[in-house]
């Protein structure tokens, strides 16, 4: 895709080999020992579920989580293709077994991207203005952002913006203390599951803290627990991974 | 392109999710073992069981390569205590959710974190007598695709659905304690993914009118127990003692 997948695949290269994977003559199965597989699906599920989930954008996985797994994909669907070269209706089956699986994998990439697109086209300023909500873009999303304002910024003045007085033609007012740039809702209500807290030698259980209409309150989360709570009280168990939204 | 969907799982999301859990087949072909994406398959000898993801079960039963064991907790006799427990034991809550398989010991592992789908919960060596978070899904995926694998499977379909109607009454009962006690955070303990998935646009709604409502009461009182001494702010860190 760009120079940093080719970096991505080299970098991994070395570091995961599978034993089993060298008798079955399969080139690349060195990249695909069972563990990192298997832990790549949990983790681009988990990540597409909470992204899926939560109404504000969450910080795109700085571990290369998405590069590898389109890595994965590609050289699976390389396979394919030497795979289709002799038709025999054994390894035919394999092939869609393969194929189905690599389609799994290309929705959850597919629906993850785009359920982020839809974010930042909904507020699209509101991710560009601060620093520390821009870090949570990727670089293609964030030249895809800047992009996307500056071709309606650039339609707002042609078509209407551009007849206002100067002093009128601002997007990002902040007077009389109301910010034009709007931001999704911090404490709309969503699903969590406790997943386990990350202190070592503790029973699992998480604390969150809730601000309710009568009252503050602390309520502990066991593991695989489901619970209802804001957005802002759990945002933080979240992104530490001590939660899940579901 | 950006997806025109609201937040939250849409139900068939949640049958994709429910298509990773894994299930019991007993093949009637061989397959060699296959390098996947999530790492290789087992390879199937029949008449030898081996654990595969929901979606490839299910491949392989529709071309009848295979035979799906139905998970012991789809059984009538297991559906019947769960169904008990719901109406008569605690007919207020959710019946427990299986426990975690891999129990938090001192050393960290990666399987601490662990959460459906990718638990053990509908292979044939779970547990019986607790409903998985998957459990509607993977029930009617079982009765659609393998009925004939699925004991009895008119009754536990009639089962099925008598659970899932006493649940739903308890999930729209929920609603009554939303925003009570423990500041806002509701315990759905219990709760499957279909029953989230179906139910997250009412209870959410609830949730969100009931906040606006409230909005100039909770800002009051925020702001009456700052004067009062702002005594608020204590870091108290109580983790797992009792």
């Amino acid at each position: 895709m760009d120079i940093s997948d080719i970096l991505q695949s080299l970098g991994s290269r070395p570091a995961e080999r599978d034993p089993f994977a060298e008798d079955l003559g399969d080139p690349f199965a060195a990249d695909r020992g069972q563990q990192s597989g298997q832990a790549d699906l949990q983790a681009l599920t988990r990540t597409w579920v909470n992204e899926r989930g939560a109404a504000e954008l969450l910080p795109w996985p700085r571990d290369g989580l998405i590069e590898r797994a389109t890595n994965r994909i590609k050289q699976q669907i390389e396979l394919v293709e030497q795979m289709t070269g002799d038709m025999d209706p054994k390894t035919n089956f394999s092939l869609i077994i393969i194929q189905t699986e690599v389609e799994r994998w290309k929705f959850l990439i597919r629906s993850y991207l785009r359920a982020r697109i839809a974010k930042i086209h909904k507020h699209t300023l509101h991710y560009l203005s601060t620093p520390a909500l821009l870090e949570r873009l990727s670089e293609t999303e964030v030249a895809y952002a800047t992009r996307h304002q500056q071709l309606l910024h650039n339609h707002y003045l042609s078509s209407f913006l551009g007849s206002f007085p100067q002093n009128l033609q601002n997007l990002n007012d902040t007077a009389g203390g109301i910010s034009m740039i709007t931001g999704p809702d911090e404490d709309g209500g969503v699903f969590v599951r406790g997943l386990g807290s990350r202190d070592i030698g503790g029973e699992g259980t998480i604390t969150v803290r809730g601000r309710g209409r009568d009252g503050d309150g602390e309520v502990e989360v066991e593991r695989g627990e489901v619970v209802v709570a804001r957005w802002s009280d759990v945002r933080d168990l979240v992104e530490k991974g001590e939660m899940e939204l579901v | 392109m950006a997806l025109p969907l609201q937040a939250g799982l849409t139900p068939m999301e949640v049958a994709f999710l429910c298509e990773m859990e894994m299930v019991t087949v007993v093949p009637r072909q061989r397959l060699e073992r296959l390098n996947l994406l999530s790492g290789p398959t087992p390879a199937l000898r029949p008449p030898h069981r081996a654990p595969l993801p929901l979606w490839l079960a299910l491949l392989l039963k529709r071309q009848r390569r295979a035979n799906i064991l139905p998970p012991p907790w789809l059984l009538p006799s297991s559906l019947e205590r769960i169904l008990k427990h719901e109406t008569e034991t605690s007919p207020l809550a959710f019946s427990p959710p299986p426990p975690h398989p891999h129990p938090i010991t001192a050393r960290i592992s990666p399987t601490d974190h662990i959460s459906p789908p990718f638990l053990p919960s509908s292979t044939a060596e779970a547990p019986p007598d607790y409903l998985p978070y998957h459990w509607l899904e993977l029930g009617e995926i079982l009765l659609e695709a393998a009925s004939d694998d699925v004991p009895e499977p008119d009754r536990v379909r009639g089962l099925l659905r008598d659970l899932r109607e006493v649940r739903m009454s308890k999930m729209r009962g929920s609603v009554k304690v939303l925003e009570g006690e423990g500041g806002g955070v509701s315990k759905m303990t219990g709760v499957g993914a279909m029953e989230v998935a179906e139910g997250r646009g009412f209870i959410l709604g609830v949730l969100d009118g009931l906040r606006r409502l409230g909005s100039s009461r909770e800002v009051a009182r925020r702001e009456r127990e700052e004067e009062e001494g702002g005594g608020e702010g204590s870091e108290d860190e109580a983790m797992g003692f009792e």
